[in-house]
């Protein structure tokens, strides 16, 4: 009897098995993710991408231990290999570039499809041009680089492996998108704005325009060595678009961080551990030179003497820099980047709070000026030295200086506005300056106009050439080798004396700047000034 | 026609062989011969022993006890002399003349051991117990005795160099935990990890890890099990012979069968075991002591944060240790003298005391064995304790003369204190590589009562000799608590109903339940990667993991001869897996008051992650064969499996597996002794398992963010596609073998090859982040491992005075290759640091080693230097080699004499590279005694003139350059510091005393030993600085280190009772 319930139980068991294995449904039911959505509004979504966005470009690694340095804003007085360059190459700087596309960039994307889909030029309008503004960074770091198929990986054949697009095509569907993204704006209303979830302009429809349109003004001048045709029809057109340029500071595109610890400014949290910036020596002597009132706010002064300031020179060796002293003898970085207690002292006190500068009014107006100065964009060289003087009071504002030492500062014979070829010098100058924080920008800039003319590589520099642009990160030669091939072999000539470029090209750690279409000595005949190196 | 005569042959040989059965010869009257069959070495009885007169083709076979009794017919002999000979593989045989004469004949035996056992016992899948002649498959059983041979915390310490196809990496940190890998990674990306089976139950291995670049390694979950419960540990080396284990078997299965009760006549058995021992680092860099602290010759302390000459830096190219007064950590104007024990004197001297004390008793219907045991530990870095407490009950009751349960349920509680960081961020050795060598460590150690401001440091830092880069690391490890404890059961009950003869139906339901929680405390002035924010009054970390699995099945086995020489042997049933995994983890970088670590403390918020993971899998399976008299056994495995984790109607997936083994020595007696053969067997069988996915890898999603910015909510789509279509991966796996005994098995040989791969695999293949993602999951990929492995065991001496030397050598080589990887990928990354990768690359073997080399000349092959040193490549592309051993081995050996004997385990690994940033930062920071050469750039020492060719002038370099100024520049490059990867250690020592048996028996039990023990001796190896043998995850990141704890020395003393 016994044995029966058992094989009865045996069997209904054996039953119990088979049943639940062939029920397919209810056992891969099983594999819903109970930790993620499928789906999320698109505002969260912007949230994160535009923090993302401004951590990357404007945070510890793209602009504070790579571009800050080459741009010589700052110098590292300990373990200085990035400042030799000798950290810079594909392995030290593709984070940015694979960081970008899948991590905020791919986000933007799909806001811009959710809000498309909506019909919501208040959703995707801001995506577009933070995407914009982002891309600006990246094709002006690495050249060609892929745009009109990326970011399509999740789409029905949307390329796992795109193709590099030439840098000209990309700057022309920037002007475009802006163009496009500034008229939709223009036609939308407040209720259909990501609103509180836009930590950048709150939802401010009006500032978005002006963003776009100054995004658009920066990278049209930057064609202006090589297409000054392209770029004087975008400059008009940028100044004259629905909404216009900045027209102040309160337009500035702003990256806030609420200091909690958890999103504090970049800058504070590595220096929180690390003391090994200083200001640097080039930076210094500009700033110092001209009694610049920013001076005190852009460095400490030295460890070693409460009243002195001074800079370390870029790229020297850890000997070097230990017998100099610079740890103790070169100015840290002002106060306000510090969050009070660091692991080595206390310094300041509120630089976890300190925002992210994504785009300044102060730009605009050097934009402005050396357009005027140049005839561009329907201003004339009258007007240069009017948006010269706005941009420098701007700059001094947005830093904290009273508007009486930045006017005691414009008088002065060195700043006061000289016009023509010296006032392109001018400008250049106090732009780069006024870029303090976004090394990206102001390390463009350099590659464009060679001001400061100061900016040499270091004596112990592993290259003989500050570098004019990044490697290809290793991932694309190993996923994407067709692609990212293509667009080398496109740049680089070949014969005799070009196998000499070649080898000092893999010498100058990706210094090899005939891959930027910007980066190039114009024909004379557009030139209104000496900006070339 | 040929097959028709050696058919006839084969048919006389098993009639010849039945005959020898006692059932048999069993006949009227004559001559009883009866006796006992022991052991000679530990006297305990000889089962299944052959006890006959060949001559007479009469004979028995021994019982539990040894016992054997047969009856030579009047008829066969009367009056006459015969040889008894007594014979089991594995003992030396034994003859002895006898007389029959009709009256009873009593012969005892006591037969000495020989190399390894052929025909033993072995416990095969699903715990079934098989003659090993009768598999087809290769297995490996240690046991007891010799997994326990020294003692270690973690049970696959003990399988290090013992087990053939078996590659094991000792934790590079202390009570870390350690990998284990049959015959080649199979997985690109996924789990290559054997599973583990504790009597019958599934058990996790689940690691909480960090890696070369830093974290923490809170041990893998299989450190639990104590080693003196283990009766067994059967490897079960291939798919083939696990693939009745299901998918996860693919990658090997290890058996630990626990002790159990047996009938005691209700008397109550005590076995009892402790051991004591000391541990120390077995290897530490080799520092140089003539240069303190500094840069450039030069040093000055003023804060240890910058204020003074290098003292906010960490490395040591300072000014000459010649004793000469220098502002110092520890005063002004202090002697500059080398400390050149310092690093030495910051560990301590471990101890361990592992006791385990287990009853046992029962009568023929009931039976049960409980054992209790207790590990304590103080690691050998300060303030590093481990504390296991174990029990252990397995009992077994016959209901009535069908139905019997068996049961078995552990518990442990395993507790970890204050674990050592590892790696570039975390690890306690890291700042011994960026160091100053005149750091007093005593002034360090006694940090105690003052904090920065002691030397000008900051108020809110504890005492140290740099504020920029280090904490003081006494003070790490005992102000920064780090608890971790498990709490675990596993269990299984099982019942047994004997349908008839031969049949029986078993339902049976395990499980494996823990929970894990990791309490991380930071105190205020934390910077080694704790992101401790310096405001507040430090941070913590909280971890919870809740892991339960459970397997229900049910089956039926069926034992049946088949006529009189054939047996069949069937297991049919089903089965249901269900894993269930859960984590949250609570953190914040701030606290509002001081030491309350608590949530609601945080002035941080906090950050919270939670995950779940469920997963089913439904299987149902079957396996026969089918045994010809002793000598042929055929057979096969089918599973077809339904996961959880593939898509609805693509779930299903079946696999197969067949074998064949003969012994050939009982299909053709004559081969005995032919050649000093005593025993051949041939195996050959092939298998394949299929293997599903992680769960959640079919449709991509959004992950959110706990942490709130400015009160907003904030998500971001997967990096990762997902593939709505994934199909199950297949491991396909041949493989032949031969077991060969020689001389009455005073030689044996246990040898395999075989062709494995798998294809299809799901992993997250790379794809160009341009797309917006960075893998898509894949079904792609291939790789193949082709093997060999043999076990040869020996007993060079036996003599009859009682001196053995018993020597086993096992081989492994195992060639792998990826062959196939995703459709535009040929490289796949598995894990990177300072510019040296560890890659699965297209038509390497797995674990390829990349990085950024030297320039050199074209054409000449010279190193091209700039200003007189080397230039790095611009990208890390350079193939460095593999780390893939060419082989490796071990050599045990054994020499007992009567009540002494001498154990002595090497174990070796030869081939492959590794990748030391150790040494490469090392040589950066000036530490290592390596960098004094060309240190200074004087008459004495001109610095370093490197050979090579100049780029800028194309001539001979002539440029002299300092060991600081070259080691400096190079290091972009991780050239030097590939080393060959080859060592051998002295891995187990025992000498071990019995007590006079006089004593032990007075007590009742069988023997008491004593012995010394060491492990990790002595290491030989080419490589500098540091332990080869190191890892920092159970997963497939291997081959780069970086500031590695040394696998510890230890000496012990063992006490040992046995029943």
């Amino acid at each position: 009897m016994t044995y029966r319930k058992l094989l009865m139980v045996g069997s209904g068991v054996a039953l119990a098995v088979m049943a639940a294995a062939c029920n397919s449904d209810k056992l891969t039911n099983l594999n819903t993710n109970p930790n993620s959505p499928e789906d999320v509004p698109p505002g969260p979504l912007f949230t994160n991408a535009a923090r993302v966005a401004a951590s990357r470009w404007l945070g510890t690694t793209y602009s504070l231990r790579q571009t800050e340095w080459l741009s010589q804003h700052l110098s590292e007085v300990q373990y200085n290999d990035e400042d030799r360059y000798l950290r810079l190459h594909a392995g030290d700087t593709e984070g940015s570039f694979n960081g970008a596309y899948s991590a905020e960039l791919k986000d933007f994307t799909q806001i811009i499809a959710k809000g498309v889909a909506s019909g919501s030029p208040g959703t995707y309008a801001p995506a577009a041009i933070m995407r914009t503004w982002e891309f600006g960074y990246l094709t002006d770091t690495w050249g060609d680089i892929p745009y009109f198929t990326a970011l399509k990986g999740d789409s029905i054949g949307g390329s796992l492996s795109p193709v590099y697009d030439a840098q000209k095509a990309i700057y022309t569907d920037f002007f475009a998108v802006l163009d496009k993204a500034a008229k939709d704006l223009a036609g939308a209303t407040a209720t259909n704005t990501l609103g509180t979830a836009d930590p950048v302009y709150a939802g401010n429809l009006l500032r978005w325009q002006r963003f776009a349109n100054s995004i658009r003004a920066r990278q049209a001048l930057r064609l202006i060595n090589v297409d000054p045709t392209t770029a004087n029809a975008q400059l008009t057109a940028a100044f004259n678009a629905p909404g216009g340029v900045f027209q102040s500071n309160t337009d500035n595109a702003i990256f806030k961080f609420p200091g909690d610890g958890v999103y504090d400014n970049p800058w504070s949290v590595n220096f929180k551990t690390r003391d090994d910036h200083r200001m640097s020596l080039t930076i210094m002597n500009i700033l110092q030179g001209n009694n610049d009132p920013r001076l005190p706010i852009f460095a400490q002064p030295t460890p070693a003497d409460p009243t002195k300031y001074a800079g370390s020179p870029n790229g020297i060796s850890p000997a070097r820099a230990a017998a100099a002293n610079y740890v103790l003898n070169a100015s840290r970085p002002g106060a306000i980047f510090y969050s009070g207690k660091t692991a080595y002292g206390t310094f300041g006190g509120s630089g976890n709070t300190y925002p992210s500068y994504m785009m300044t009014y102060a730009e605009v107006a050097f934009i402005q000026a050396e357009a005027a100065e140049r005839g561009l964009g329907g201003l004339t060289p009258g007007q240069a030295a009017g948006f010269y003087n706005a941009a420098i009071l701007a700059s001094m504002a947005q830093w904290g200086v009273s508007t009486a030492n930045a006017n005691a500062f414009l008088a002065q014979p060195s700043i006061a506005y000289a016009g023509g070829t010296p006032g392109l010098v001018q400008i250049g100058q106090q732009k780069w300056l006024a870029l303090f924080t976004d090394g990206g920008q102001a390390w463009a800039e350099w590659r464009r106009t060679c001001q400061p003319a100061t900016i040499k590589p270091g004596v112990d520099a592993s290259a003989s050439n500050v570098p004019r642009r990044f490697e290809y990160p290793v991932l694309e030669y190993t996923v994407n080798e067709a692609n990212v091939s293509a667009t080398k072999t496109s740049h680089v000539c070949t014969g005799t004396r070009v196998r000499l470029l070649l080898l000092r090209t893999l010498r100058d750690a990706g210094s090899d700047n005939t891959k930027l279409l910007w980066v190039r000595k114009a024909p004379r005949k557009f030139s209104r000034g000496a900006f070339f190196c | 026609m040929q097959y028709r005569s050696r058919f006839s042959r084969l048919a006389i040989a098993a009639f010849l062989l039945a005959g020898l059965s006692p059932a048999v010869a069993a006949a009227q009257q004559g001559t009883t011969l009866s006796g006992r069959v022991t052991s000679a070495t530990n006297g305990q009885p000889v089962v299944g022993a052959f006890v006959g007169i060949t001559d007479l083709r009469a004979g028995a076979q021994t019982d539990a006890e040894g016992r054997y009794n047969f009856t030579i017919p009047a008829t066969s002999a009367h009056g006459q002399t015969a040889f008894l000979t007594a014979r089991r593989l594995g003992f030396q045989p034994s003859t002895v003349q006898v007389t029959l004469s009709g009256t009873g004949v009593i012969t005892d035996f006591r037969l000495p051991a020989v190399a390894a056992a052929l025909d033993e016992v072995v416990v095969t899948a699903l715990g079934i117990e098989r003659k090993k002649s009768v598999l087809g498959t290769a297995q490996q059983q240690i046991s007891s005795t010799d997994l326990n041979q020294t003692s270690s915390m973690n049970v696959i310490n003990q399988l290090q160099g013992k087990v053939s196809g078996v590659k094991i990496t000792g934790s590079g940190t202390q009570g870390g935990s350690n990998r284990i890998v049959l015959r080649g990674e199979n997985s690109i990306n996924g789990n290559n990890s054997p599973v583990f089976i504790v009597d019958g139950v599934a058990i996790s291995n689940r690691a909480r890890v960090g890696d070369p670049a830093g974290g923490y390694d809170f041990g893998s979950a299989i450190s639990d099990i104590n080693p003196d419960d283990i009766e067994s540990v059967s490897i079960l080396k291939g798919p083939n012979a696990a693939a009745l284990y299901g998918s996860r078997a693919a990658n090997g299965v290890i058996i630990l069968t626990t002790k159990k009760g047996g009938s005691t006549n209700s008397r109550m058995r005590m076995e009892a075991n402790t051991s004591y021992t000391w541990e120390t680092p077995s290897i530490l860099p080799d520092y140089q002591n003539q240069y303190g602290q500094g840069a450039g010759g030069s040093f000055k302390y003023v804060d240890g944060q910058g204020s003074g000459d290098c003292d906010g830096c960490d490395q040591s190219y300072g000014p000459k240790l010649d004793g000469r007064l220098i502002d110092q950590f520890t005063g002004k104007q202090q002697p500059w003298i080398a400390h050149p024990d310092n690093v030495k004197d910051f560990f301590a001297t471990g101890h361990s005391l592992n006791t385990t004390v287990a009853m046992s008793g029962g009568t023929d219907r009931a039976n049960a064995r409980v054992s209790i045991g207790a590990d304590n530990i103080d690691g050998y870095v300060p303030n590093n304790t481990f504390h296991k407490t174990n029990g252990l009950l397995n009992a077994s009751l016959k209901l009535n003369s069908r139905l019997s349960s068996d049961a078995n349920l552990q518990y442990v509680r395993n507790v970890g204190a204050n674990r050592p960081g590892v790696g570039y961020t975390n690890g306690i050795m890291e700042q011994f590589v960026w160091f100053g060598r005149q750091v007093d460590m005593e002034a360090l150690r006694a940090y105690a009562g003052k904090n920065g401001s002691a030397n000008n440091g900051p108020a809110s830092r504890e005492f140290n000799w740099n504020y920029n880069y280090h904490n003081n690391p006494f003070w790490l490890q005992q102000d920064n608590p780090v608890q971790d404890a498990r709490d675990r059961f596993i269990g299984r009950v099982a019942l047994n109903y004997k349908l008839s003869d031969g049949i029986n139906a078993q339902v049976s339901s395990g499980s494996d339940i823990y929970r894990f929680g990791i309490d991380q405390r930071w105190a205020q002035g934390q910077i080694t990667g704790s992101g401790i924010d310096q405001k507040y009054f430090g941070g913590f970390r909280n971890i919870n993991d809740y892991s339960n699995e459970n397997n229900t099945n049910a089956v039926v086995t069926l034992a049946k001869p088949l006529g009189s020489h054939l047996v069949l042997n069937a297991t049919g049933g089903g089965g249901i897996r269900r894993e269930f995994f859960n984590t949250t983890t609570t953190s914040t970088t701030g606290l509002t008051v001081p030491n309350i670590y608590n949530v609601s403390n945080a002035a941080v918020t906090p950050s919270l992650a939670q995950t779940l993971q469920r997963r089913q899998v439904n299987s149902t399976y079957g396996s026969a064969d089918l045994t010809l008299g002793d000598w042929f056994n055929v057979g096969g495995t089918a599973r077809n499996d339904w996961s959880s984790t593939l898509p609805s109607g693509l779930n299903s997936y079946f696999y197969p597996s067949g074998f064949a083994s003969v012994v050939l020595t009982n299909l053709m007696q004559s081969m005995k002794g032919k050649l000093g053969i005593s025993y051949a067997k041939l195996r050959a069988s092939t298998a394949q398992v299929g293997n599903d996915a992680d769960p959640y890898q079919l449709r991509t999603t959004y992950s959110g963010l706990s942490t709130k910015y400015f009160a907003l909510a904030q998500f971001t789509l997967g990096d990762a596609l997902a593939n709505a279509e994934l199909k199950p991966e297949i491991t396909h796996s041949n493989e032949i073998g031969a077991e060969l005994a020689f001389f009455e098995g005073r030689v044996t040989v246990d040898a395999s090859g075989y062709w494995k791969y798998t294809k299809n695999q799901i992993f997250n293949a790379p794809v160009s982040t341009a797309s917006g993602f960075t893998a898509k999951s894949v079904n792609a990929g291939k790789i193949t491992n082709n093997g060999f492995e043999a076990l040869v065991g020996l007993i060079p001496i036996q003599t009859e005075s009682g001196l053995t030397w018993n020597s086993t050598v096992n081989f492994s080589r195992n060639t792998s290759k990826v062959t196939e990887l995703a459709p535009g990928v040929s490289t796949l990354l598995l894990g990177s640091l300072w510019n040296g990768r560890i890659e699965a690359r297209l038509n390497q073997p797995y674990g390829a080693i990349y990085g950024k080399g030297f320039q050199h000349d074209a054409t000449t092959g010279e190193l091209l230097l700039s200003g007189g040193v080397p230039m790095p490549t611009a990208t890390p592309t350079v193939f460095f080699g593999t780390i893939q051993p060419d082989w490796t081995g071990g050599w045990a050996n054994t020499i007992s004499f009567k009540n002494v004997s001498v154990y002595a385990l090497l174990d070796t690994r030869r081939g492959g590279k590794l990748y030391s940033v150790t040494n490469m930062f090392g040589d950066n920071t000036g530490v290592l005694s390596r960098t004094l050469y060309g240190r200074e750039q004087d008459w004495d020492k001109p610095g370093v003139v490197i050979k090579g060719k100049d780029v800028d002038t194309g001539q001979e370099n002539t440029i002299s350059v300092t060991s600081e100024q070259y080691f400096q520049s190079i290091y972009p490059s991780i050239e030097p510091y590939v080393y060959d990867a080859s060592y051998t250690k002295l891995r187990e020592v025992r000498v071990a005393f019995d007590l006079p048996s006089r004593f032990s028996n007075r007590l009742n039990f069988s023997a008491i030993t004593m012995a010394i023990t060491g492990r990790n001796l002595v290491t030989w190896t080419s490589v500098p600085n540091i332990d080869p043998e190191f890892s920092y995850t159970t997963g497939n990141y291997q081959g780069i280190e970086f500031a590695a704890l040394p696998n510890p020395r230890s000496w012990g003393l063992s006490f040992r009772i046995t029943p």
